[in-house]
């Protein structure tokens, strides 16, 4: 082998090592780059190099028969590997993937269960669709080949390996050359370790064979990119025939690959991801930041992120708190503040101590909101691929025209085309609407309405950001959107959507953040309407063979904690704040009604009620709703009703409240009073009572009370009213012999009922 | 032996202290230790020598670390906190360690005026001799200042804001003009303020931003290990116990124990076991009210229950910890007995106990 043949170890994402590597390509100047990665997408390689290709980006290696089974290589501006691709294509050298084939990972004989054991630096997206982020390398206890630089930095006396190589590697002033030193490092580490066994040893292997086949090619001088740890492994001589004999048994996985926008919160350490950095926020902010001023600049986006809210932060807190971050990283034994430092120096300056502060500009600041873009030319983005198979599979054709379609979620095939379609509602493709999109859910059939419009694709392909198959990609999405939901009663809603699009991750993830959020809010509005949607889901799930336990107590501890407050809640309120109030309650007395409750419950909900109803300080309006609810439910009594009407509309109280009163009570409940003789005593005596000016100011309110009795209705209450008859039937009295000729009637009517029509 | 009842910590600690200061590293001007050495000092560890350090401070490493490092960029350091949280304990050893005095302390209070703060005067010799430095009685701030020391500044925001904004021109110009004499006094290198203020109390004097924006503010959190708490509350009952003649009957330690429990989740806002958020009461629940809560059901236990300590004795006066506000407190309390203590058997006499006072 005549060619030169250089290893760069780099660290998946580390700016540091990128910069250097630029440098370093610069200076060699490599007639070929070949780069850690899966050796059958290195066509799309040259992309990386388009103008449109924005990072955060990641290729995205998936099986073709199977959108679920795939891989994610992300990459970031200041990520080595990126940086290395460009630089080949700009300067014209051969660029090449020499890693495994995304083949080998993909195929689905390959350990069903868990991903291969990689040293992290990809995501992968296994069948689950939900967990694909959160199951690689557990961050937790990390082995000395998963974290290589860890035991590096213990050795340095540094308690976390992020710092130790960020100081060493890409903080340090003063380098020297690093990427010998790396790899000698990286040999004594790997004496210490046991030797890469299967599939690790197949991936070096691999890598090497690929790394002799481009020295036979080429002229000149190769420059292999790779993690670190492999370095050495690399280096080492390998008979071809050795390497080859570990690469037997290639399975056969036809595979497709693309390029998907990525975002820079999933390149956080904390995403799961087993190669993400603990901060891609500060990464960036290193790479693009010049190397002397990276401090000062950030202390500088700091300040205006915390001037964004409304926080003073001078100019002269600015100084102080550089001063103050270089004084700790002297302290701590650090050549340049970190942003540890730079962090405490912050919290201690320009938040005056409050940690607090500080969080709320953390994440935009540490993680970054910044979301990729791909170029129009890239392969067909696998959603739609997915959508195509899932549309053979549950049977379902894109129509332009309208079409109806009924499900019977009991059956298999229903219960299937029901989750598609809310999936892709929850992907903000509305292909199907429920057409009876009210109360009949819960029960096991639903009504779509079909229309499949072009734009729906584009939608589509939008999502890829969220995962590669429309299960994952909805899961995906509503994940993000459960960190924008404000309150209990989106959140609500969002798991009932989960549940209903089959999504139990998402379900549990949903019902953790309610239980958290239940926990912090005070407010019973916002605790109580969370019910509705809450006892749908439950009753939902056990419709959809979904674990409900946990639902169910949360369920439970929100009915307490709102019934709890809410007689506090129901004083001092204005007429708008009651009538939403009003639209709470009774919307939670409805789930109250549905949910299995026990008695003890029952009863706090109740007891609840009648606190309210006595409380002088209540708005009339809701006192008046709380006393029907009771009312209805028979927990009042008629002669107690009656009583507490007739207290409510005595003329020592203000006409307003009594008013007040008479709508919550008898808002759409105007039949009670055809039948409820002390109750319409009651009211008939109110309305007596009330001066004419009064009694006309009053007038809206009792039309409203009683608009939805009909004709017939309005008279029966009339002629209840005047005494006429308490059956309703003016005039007429029941005949002395009706006993004896009723069967002869009954038969004539029957007769009429069943005879044809003459037409037919 | 000294008849003092308590010496200040660079006496008592003094051992410490010389051991420390053999091979020492840099120091900044007019310090005792190298920051490192003070670091080891306050949260205990080794000396160069090898003679073992006792733990001053019990917690966060990087506070102490900031608090620190804020001290040798010559900025005032600020502790906040609320109360017992081991701010005057933490600023009496920090100014132990960094000027190897931690006797100029200035003890705040609303009867504070500015000659308290900047100098007075003997008004003997000012009549006798007219307006002269020998007329000029420093104050521990001033002699901080002539004498390169750590002046301490204790509960600053009790002073009247006018008083504290005296302040101002002695943090940041590192100067005190005594216009009376047409002169100033210049701070010795090694000068620096450490003041204690308590977070949590309202209608006592915000620091005008002026004045905030010169100091760096370090918070002391309340302990975040629930063991360490207990053991804190334990041994604390156990001394004042002593000193007031109380018997400590034998089940103090369960009791205690459930105390620390029912504080640390309802002043965390979440059940111990992580698995439910709670909603917070409005008051602080510190380590200190805890061993109030305790000290007073050990004295109704004594005295009018027979040496028994049991939640009937302990209840009302946690009752008088944790609501503060008559309204919203109540309903986070109920919602906690509701949801939470409810269901545990072995509170089962703090849940009926307190259903009733509530």
């Amino acid at each position: 082998m005549a060619a030169d043949v250089r290893y760069f170890g780099i660290r998946h994402h580390g700016p540091g090592s990128a910069r250097r590597l630029v440098e370093a390509l610069d200076e060699l100047r490599p007639a070929a780059v070949l780069i850690e990665g899966p050796s059958d997408a290195s066509d799309l390689l040259p992309l990386l190099n388009d103008p449109a290709m924005q990072p955060p980006v990641a290729l995205l290696a998936y099986a073709a028969d199977d959108p679920a089974r795939a891989s994610f290589w992300p990459f970031a501006t200041y990520s080595p590997e990126y940086q290395a691709a460009r630089w080949a294509v700009r300067n014209g050298a051969t660029l090449r993937f020499i890693d495994l084939p995304a083949s080998w990972r993909l195929a689905p004989t390959a350990q069903p269960d868990s991903p291969p054991p990689a040293d992290g630096d990809e995501v992968t997206a296994n069948v689950e669709p939900e967990t694909s982020l959160t199951q690689d390398v557990t961050p937790s206890a990390p082995t000395l080949e998963q974290d290589p630089i860890g035991a590096l930095a213990a050795a340095g006396g540094y308690e976390d390996g992020e710092s130790w190589w960020r100081d060493v590697v890409e903080e340090n002033p003063e380098p020297g050359p690093i990427f010998a030193a790396i790899a000698d490092a990286m040999s004594a580490l790997r004496e210490a370790a046991s030797p890469p066994e299967g599939f690790e040893a197949a991936r070096e292997a691999h890598m090497r064979l690929e790394i002799a086949k481009a020295a036979k090619e080429t002229e000149g001088a190769i420059a292999v990119v790779c993690g670190a740890w492999h370095v050495p492994a690399l280096q080492a001589k390998s008979s071809a025939t050795a390497d080859r004999a570990l690469l037997k048994g290639a399975p056969k996985q036809k595979i497709a690959a693309t390029w998907a926008p990525w975002t820079s919160p999933r390149l956080a350490f904390a995403s799961g991801y087993g190669a993400g950095v603990v901060a891609p926020g500060w990464c960036q902010h290193l790479w693009d930041a010049p190397r002397n001023a990276a401090a000062t600049r950030w202390l500088a986006r700091i300040a205006a992120a915390l001037r964004a809210q409304d926080h003073l932060v001078s100019t002269a807190s600015l100084i102080e708190a550089e001063r103050l971050a270089f004084a700790l990283a002297a302290l701590r034994g650090r050549p340049a503040p970190g942003f540890e430092e730079l962090r405490d120096a912050a919290i201690s300056c320009l938040c005056f101590g409050e940690a607090i502060v500080w969080h709320t500009v953390a994440p935009l600041l540490l993680v970054g909101n910044e979301v990729g873009a791909i170029p129009d030319n890239v392969p067909l983005a696998p959603l739609l691929e997915d959508l195509q198979r899932e549309q053979k599979r549950v049977r379902l054709k894109p129509e332009a025209l309208e079409r109806e379609l009924a499900v019977d979620l009991r059956s298999e095939s229903g219960l299937d085309r029901s989750t598609l379609l809310h999936r892709l509602n929850l992907l903000g493709v509305p292909w199907g609407k429920l057409a009876d999109a009210g109360r009949s859910r819960g029960t096991f059939r639903e009504r779509w309405v079909l229309r499949w419009e072009p734009e729906y694709a584009v939608a589509l392909v939008e999502n890829l950001v969220y995962g590669p198959s429309i299960a994952q990609a909805a899961a995906g999405r509503v994940s993000a959107r459960f960190k924008d939901a404000a309150n209990l009663q989106a959140l609500a809603e969002l798991v009932f959507q989960s549940l209903t699009a089959q999504l139990p991750a998402a379900v549990e993830t949903g019902i953790d953040l309610i239980e958290k959020r239940a926990g912090q809010t005070s407010d019973c509005a916002e605790l109580l309407s969370s019910l509705p949607a809450l006892a749908d889901a439950l009753r939902y799930g056990q419709a959809r063979e979904v674990d409900a336990s946990q639902l169910d107590a949360l369920v439970k501890r929100i009915l307490i904690e709102g019934a709890l407050t809410l007689p506090y809640a129901v004083r001092n309120l204005d007429a708008a704040a009651a009538a939403a109030m009003r639209g709470v309650l009774t919307g939670a007395n409805n789930a109250v009604a549905l949910l299995e409750l026990t008695d003890d419950e029952r009863t706090t909900w109740r007891s609840a009620l009648h606190a309210i109803v006595n409380d002088s300080h209540a708005a009339p309006l809701i006192a008046g709703a709380a006393a029907r609810l009771l009312y209805t439910a028979e927990e009042l009594s008629p002669d107690d009703a009656a009583r507490l009407l007739s207290r409510a509309l005595s003329p020592g109280k203000p006409v307003t409240d009594a008013a007040g009163f008479f709508e919550g009570f008898f808002e759409g409940a105007g039949e009670t009073l055809i039948h409820d003789h002390p109750l319409r005593q009651a009211v008939d005596q109110w309305v007596q009572s009330l001066d004419g000016d009064t009694f006309v100011a009053h007038l809206p309110l009792f039309r409203r009370a009683f608009s939805n009795l009909d004709r017939m209705q309005r008279r029966r209450l009339l002629d209840a009213l005047f005494g006429r008859v308490s059956a309703g039937l003016q005039g007429r009295t029941l005949a002395a012999n009706a006993e004896e000729i009723w069967p002869a009637h009954f038969e004539r009517i029957v007769g009429i009922l069943k005879a044809r029509p003459a037409d037919e | 032996m000294t008849d003092a009842l308590r010496l200040p910590a660079e006496q008592t600690y003094a051992a410490e202290l010389e051991a420390l200061k053999a091979n020492d590293g840099a120091k900044p001007p007019g310090w005792a230790l190298s920051p490192r050495a003070a670091l080891t000092y306050v949260m205990g560890g080794k000396a160069q020598n090898g003679v073992a350090i006792s733990a001053k401070y019990v917690g966060d490493k990087r506070l102490i670390e900031t608090a620190i490092a804020t001290l040798a960029t010559d900025r005032a350091l600020l502790l906040l906190g609320v109360p017992g949280t081991a701010k005057s304990w933490v600023s009496e050893h920090i100014a132990a360690a960094v000027s190897g005095d931690s006797t100029m302390v200035i003890q705040c209070t609303a009867g504070t005026d500015e000659n308290q703060i900047r100098y007075g005067w003997n008004y003997a010799q000012l009549l006798a001799h007219g307006p002269s430095r020998e007329a000029l009685v420093p104050t521990p701030l001033l002699r901080a200042m002539e004498g390169g020391k750590l002046c301490r500044l204790e509960e600053l925001t009790r002073m009247g804001s006018d008083v504290q904004d005296t302040l101002i021109t002695v943090l940041s110009e590192k100067m005190m003009p005594v216009p009376e004499l047409n002169t100033s006094v210049y701070a010795v290198r090694g000068f620096n303020v450490i003041a204690t203020a308590n977070n949590r109390d309202k209608g006592v004097n915000e620091l005008s931003s002026a004045l905030k924006r010169r100091f760096n503010v370090v918070v002391l959190p309340l302990p975040d290990d629930m063991d360490q708490e207990i053991a804190i509350v334990t041994k604390r009952v156990g001394e004042m116990a002593q000193t007031l003649d109380l018997p400590a009957p034998k089940n103090v330690a369960e009791e205690v124990a459930r105390v620390v429990a029912i504080f640390r989740e309802l002043r965390g806002g979440a059940t111990l076991d992580g698995k439910m958020t709670l909603k917070t009461p409005s008051g602080t629940l510190s380590t200190a009210e805890a061993i109030a809560v305790l000290i007073g059901g050990l004295s109704h236990a004594a005295f009018f229950n027979n040496g028994k300590l049991d939640a009937e004795g302990v209840a009302p006066n946690m009752i008088g910890a944790i609501v503060k506000d008559p309204v919203q407190d109540k309903a986070v309390l109920e919602e906690y007995l509701e949801t939470v203590l409810k269901k545990r058997p072995e509170y089962a006499s703090y849940y009926s106990t307190l259903l009733d006072l509530v």
